[in-house]
């Protein structure tokens, strides 16, 4: 009896052990990542680019010789924004591709719909798009999200309109979800630290176009500083509006929808608009340093995809790249989450560096704040 | 008044082009007995055709619209002819999960063909401001407004003066008795398809001129069908009264009481009056025989 439970225990271990040393992903000629994110629909204009920015950093990394002789490779899933979607992707990279690390999972609602997933695989995943503190707070060892939150995003732009506009009365537009809500505990945050007097606030359903009535309020109430809460077809529509009651206040609107095509969409009218991310505009030096590193990997088809998901996407891939090359010798889960844990700041040329801590999986990366420019179609940094 | 004023121009104008896509619901419905859920979608097809001819010729005006409704009325027989018409004589709900099927593909189809992205569409002078005594409204909201009118002027004088319209309306009563009195059903089903391609898309052009393109335009489809049920269903001028009743209620709620409660109004609306008018407001009650 003694024999066969020694024997059993010694399988058991020997099969442990050969689990860890042959990681799933990995071969001796590859190493297979997985990205899920919306590839069609409207949302696909985030999915695209930021897919964009994953193929960039890996092939950056295949072109300096892989990772210990091995080329990194990508399966790309499209869940069309679709949570349900989401999930099945992340299954099926995880137990059918056997990828070896996830480099998004799409959205915010997606994301987190996901993470018990991830949670109980202990595979290493990146959160590179929507970030909220509850995929943060408490640390889910796996987990790493880089970037901002809407909230502190939120935060800082309200405290930069209120220092530029002293005595302004506000006017606010948010969204009837998460991404609202977000956005209104930012502005509460900021409201503790400057006097920001709300003289109208307003929620209207996602998916509404028709901006005419909340602008004809926002005109009545002689607003000067208006928080377009929208993502992308909602801001174009209540800054045509403003376009169209002939009023001008200074509207600020937050990431989501910093890419050319919504200044096109809008028209002269974008001039101004005031924006924030922690992305660098594309038209800075850094900006215009990484479109050109761009041309040099990807297809000229491609390259007009650049926009700011572009930049959080190569960013994020290049953190976890970062980490999985200094594993070289030990190509494991646990050594590539140590080393992501443990990694000096990794420099990605795009946003502040990116560095995370034993018990810190959020980059919390600083934001800027930026104004458009119409005719460049473009932001660039505020000065005062 | 001047802000009540402002909340109606802008209510008739949104009002407007839901209108019209309701009236494209209901054309099918009144000559087909079939409700087509890819009525949003085909508009917003149209409309990037629309966006693709402005933006690959010189953008003549004249240029874009003769080449949209060509490709509207194109568009509506294919899908006619390829989807719905085999699908005669089967139950009317596998019909409409065809429709359903449709609306699925179409919204694939502008993100493969197309893109994600939003476009602003900038034909002639559509998105220039014209000032009505301090009332500031662009051209393509006036002009479908306009459109409007003259959809229902032209209705109204088809379905009662033309020999066409007359076999419309014997099909939509009885399409078994009107193929025997000679009525070829199949015309006049194409005729239908047709005529809500092109009424559609005239919505869906001007209203992607006045706001922007982009693939969540199908969602009129969705703000339509409401109206056509307060007009009723086989009241194809009654739809487009349904259309500007949702469109200035939504402003009036949303200027006068919450934005929250804009998108709701128009249902509000729909329940009060089926209640009284189970039919819609110009519906017909239809009384069977047993």
């Amino acid at each position: 009896m003694k024999l066969i439970t020694g024997l059993t225990a010694a399988v058991l271990l020997a099969l442990s052990a050969g689990g860890a040393a042959a990681e799933q992903g990995i071969t001796d000629t590859e190493i297979l990542l997985g990205d899920v994110a919306p590839f069609t629909g409207p949302p696909g204009l985030l999915g695209i680019a930021h897919n964009v920015g994953v193929k960039l950093a890996i092939a950056e990394v295949n072109a300096a010789g892989g990772i210990a002789g091995r080329q990194v490779k990508l399966v790309s899933e499209d869940d069309g924004y679709v949570t349900s979607r989401t999930i099945q992707s992340i299954r099926k990279l995880i137990g059918v591709d056997k990828v070896f690390a996830l480099t998004a999972m799409s959205g915010t609602g997606q994301a987190m719909a996901s993470m018990p997933i991830v949670k109980q695989a202990g595979i290493p995943a990146m959160v590179p798009i929507g970030q909220l503190p509850a995929m943060y707070e408490p640390p889910i060892n796996n987990v790493f999200v880089v970037g901002q939150t809407y909230t502190e995003g939120m935060r800082q732009l309200a405290l930069y309109l209120a220092k530029t506009h002293p005595g302004a009365k506000w006017g606010v537009i948010l969204q009837d979800d998460d991404y609202g809500k977000a956005l209104a505990d930012g502005l509460e945050q900021a409201q503790a630290d400057a006097e920001i007097n709300i003289v109208f606030e307003t929620k209207y359903a996602r998916g509404q176009k028709d901006f005419a009535s909340e602008m004809l309020r926002v005109k009545a109430a002689n607003v000067d500083v208006l928080i377009a809460g929208g993502i992308i077809s909602e801001n174009i529509g209540i800054v045509k509006e403003a376009e169209k009651l002939s009023i001008t206040p200074t509207i600020a609107a937050f990431w989501p929808g910093r890419v050319p095509e919504v200044l096109k969409a809008i028209g002269p009218a974008s001039d101004g608009l005031i924006g924030v991310d922690y992305v660098t505009p594309i038209q800075s030096e850094a900006g215009q340093a990484f479109v050109e590193l761009a041309k040099n990997y990807l297809s000229e088809e491609e390259v007009p995809r650049i926009n700011r998901y572009t930049m959080t996407g190569y960013a994020s891939t290049k953190v976890l790249l970062t980490a999985i090359k200094a594993c070289e010798t030990d190509l494991t889960w646990a050594c590539t989450i140590e080393k992501m844990q443990s990694n000096p700041p990794v420099e990605t040329g795009v946003m502040a560096p990116v560095r995370f801590g034993e018990d810190n999986r959020f980059s919390n990366s600083p934001v800027t704040i930026m104004r458009a420019d119409f005719e460049t179609l473009s932001y660039s940094p505020v000065k005062d | 008044m001047t802000y009540l004023l402002e909340l109606l121009s802008s209510g008739l104008a949104i009002g407007a082009v839901y209108g019209l896509i309701a009236m494209s619901f209901a054309i099918i419905y009144k000559s087909t007995g079939l409700l087509n859920f890819s009525q949003g979608e085909m508009s917003m097809i149209i409309a990037y055709v629309a966006w693709s001819i402005s933006t690959g010729t010189d953008g003549n005006p004249f240029i874009v619209a003769i080449g949209s409704i060509g490709f509207a009325i194109l568009f509506a027989l294919a899908v006619e002819r390829i989807a719905i018409r085999p699908m005669m004589g089967e139950p009317i709900l596998s019909q409409i999960m065809v429709t359903i099927g449709l609306s699925v593909i179409f919204r694939a189809l502008v993100t493969l063909l197309w893109d994600g992205l939003p476009h602003n569409m900038e034909l002639a002078a559509g998105n220039a401001l014209v000032d009505f005594g301090g009332i500031q409204v662009r051209v393509a909201q006036i002009a479908v407004v306009v459109m409007l009118f003259v959809a229902i002027a032209g209705m109204w004088t088809f379905f009662r003066y033309s020999r066409f319209g007359l076999a419309m309306r014997a099909v939509a009563s009885d399409d078994g008795t009107a193929q025997l009195m000679g009525v070829k059903t199949g015309r006049v089903q194409m005729a239908a398809w047709a005529a809500s391609a092109v009424m559609s898309g005239t919505a869906g052009v001007l209203f992607a001129i006045a706001f922007e393109l982009s693939p969540s335009l199908y969602g009129l489809g969705l703000k339509a069908f409401p109206a056509t049920i307060l007009g009723g269903l086989d009241s194809v001028i009654g739809s487009a009264f349904g259309g500007l009743i949702i469109g200035v209620a939504e402003n009036l709620v949303g200027g006068y009481i919450s934005s929250s409660l804009k998108e709701i109004a128009g249902f509000v609306i729909i329940i009060l009056i089926l209640m009284i008018r189970p039919y819609g407001l110009f519906g017909e009650k239809r009384i069977e025989r047993l």
